[in-house]
């Protein structure tokens, strides 16, 4: 017990003290700073505690944005689920409508930020409707990928047992496609959070796109600085997030499938 | 029919065609002005094709994206092979870059521009900032992932220094560092484009913004059109160096997008 937690504390000391002596060196080296672009640390974190760290900062700069990217998100991973289910299991389908798939997912999510202004105006539907788009495609040609990839034993098996097409689904397709299913998910979360902030910057319904476009222009470098910070916090967190989810998902996974190979 | 190949290309032109369909109707069902037609899209890229801007707006914006890209493979498959051969090294960044991974690199992007203005070589700081994440980390993987009795076999040999890095070690990273390489050349083009758009650098991405603020939509939609074939040639032109670099590794055959 002991030797585990000093072996513990060997694997935190080795990852942290890098860290620290970065952050520490940034305190001192900017301290003195009067640079207009590189603020001291010390007034950065001022104003981050300032704009996020208070209910009023997190009511207009972060909740926006979160809520934008889960419905933006949510979009994405639902449709992509349900149409990559379809083609997986429809090959031919699947050929047919490969190069139009292509051409779509090449175009770069945030070039399409002009087009979708045009066409759906500067308000929320178009930024939900905009991340959709730009993370629904890793999502779909993963799940398609993890559809035709399910092991097709277990195929035959669900047909001797003549499980109906919803059981079918739900006890061999999307467990077997489920881990490809996350890894698309995780590559669409980092792409939707980059269009998030890039959406946010038409428009003013607050986020943290909008923040740290008017932290610019107001020339509030401090502010501008503390956001960076912010968001990069909330790109860790989102991330600690997803894999949790996916280990608590994909573990009940491993266990539907130790039953279902004892079971045979 | 359906499983020949004429059968499966034709399928796949019927579906081409459908969607141009589907985008002539709605663009003659909206107000003028909104959506291009096909052919007014295809008029206006066609004349591009002829002036010297549009060259050197493909020029400016490839340019961006091979000099990122090359800056951000040299840079970070060395730094992450080094970091990935000591376990020291490797625990000791773990968490930093797992961090400076997950910030949006479009973060920077105000500050850079304060810094550079709307020019080639912000676009290049953001993207680099940006891309260089996937190579490095899996550039540090990678350099774990030889197969331990080679390593053992020529310690025992006593092969020299410089020869098991040339023929043991990089080989057996190769593989992996491919992976990072595509992954990070995607961000790398997407990223140009983004900046050159946001920022207001000349670019693809500048001439898709423009055409918004002119309300030039024919233009805009051949730009982003221009885009999308530019992502479909980066890509083949991708596999190709890698079918050359790793014929000879089986991993070659399944991929996991």
């Amino acid at each position: 017990m002991r030797t585990r937690r000093s072996e513990w504390l060997t694997v935190v000391a080795l990852e942290a003290w890098l860290p620290v002596v970065l952050v520490v060196a940034w305190w001192f080296g900017s301290a003195s700073s009067t640079s207009v672009y590189f603020p001291p640390l010390s007034s950065i974190l001022g104003s981050f505690a300032h704009d996020w760290l208070n209910s009023a900062g997190l009511a207009s700069n972060l909740l926006p944005s979160l809520e934008l990217l889960g419905l933006g998100f949510g979009v994405a991973l639902a449709s992509g689920v349900v149409m990559g289910t379809v083609l997986g299991l429809t090959p031919a389908l699947e050929r047919a409508s490969r190069p139009l798939l292509e051409i779509l997912r090449a175009i770069p999510g945030v070039a399409l930020l002009p087009i979708f202004i045009v066409l759906f105006g500067i308000d929320q539907e178009m930024k939900v409707l905009l991340i959709a788009f730009g993370s629904f495609w890793p999502i779909l040609l993963n799940t398609v990928d993890g559809v035709r990839g399910v092991e097709p034993l277990l195929f035959e098996v669900a047909e001797v047992f003549r499980f109906g097409r919803i059981r079918r689904l739900l006890s061999v397709v999307f467990p077997g496609a489920s881990p490809q299913i996350f890894a698309g998910a995780r590559t669409a979360l980092s792409i939707s959070l980059i269009i998030l902030v890039v959406s946010e910057t038409v428009g003013g319904n607050g986020g943290i796109g909008y923040f740290l476009l008017a932290a610019q222009r107001n020339f509030a470098i401090s502010s501008m600085w503390g956001a960076i910070v912010a968001l990069g916090i909330l790109g860790y967190l989102l991330n600690i997030a997803f894999r949790l989810i996916e280990r608590v998902i994909l573990r009940w996974h491993r266990l539907q499938q130790t039953r279902l190979g004892s079971e045979k | 029919m359906r499983h020949t190949r004429t059968g499966r290309r034709l399928a796949q032109i019927v579906v081409l065609g459908v969607a141009l369909a589907v985008w002539w109707i709605a663009s003659s069902e909206l107000p003028p002005k909104v959506m291009p037609s096909p052919i007014e899209t295809f008029g206006a890229l066609g004349g591009y094709l002829v002036t010297p801007l549009f060259w050197t707006t493909i020029a400016e914006t490839v340019g961006t994206f091979l000099l990122a890209l090359a800056i951000c493979g040299v840079v970070g498959v060395t730094i992450g092979l080094a970091i990935g051969s000591s376990p020291i090294a490797n625990q000791s960044t773990r968490f930093l870059f797992d961090f400076l991974r997950t910030i949006p690199p479009i973060a920077i992007l105000p500050l850079v521009l304060l810094l550079f203005g709307p020019t080639p070589r912000m676009v290049l700081v953001v993207v680099v900032l940006g891309a260089i994440w996937p190579i490095l980390i899996q550039s540090i993987y990678a350099a774990r992932q030889g197969e331990p009795l080679l390593r053992e076999m020529s310690r025992s040999f006593r092969m020299p220094r410089r020869w098991y890095i040339l023929h043991i070690f990089l080989p057996g990273s190769m593989p992996f560092v491919m992976t990072g390489l595509r992954v990070g050349t995607t961000i790398c083009l997407l990223l140009t484009i983004t900046g050159e758009l946001l920022g207001g650098a000349p670019g693809i991405g500048y001439q898709i913004e423009n055409a918004q603020n002119y309300l030039d939509t024919p233009r805009m939609y051949a730009y982003v059109l221009v885009s999308a074939l530019l992502g479909l040639l980066v890509n083949a032109v991708f596999w190709l160096i890698q079918r050359r670099v790793l014929r000879w590794h089986s991993s070659q055959r399944r991929e996991e997008y």
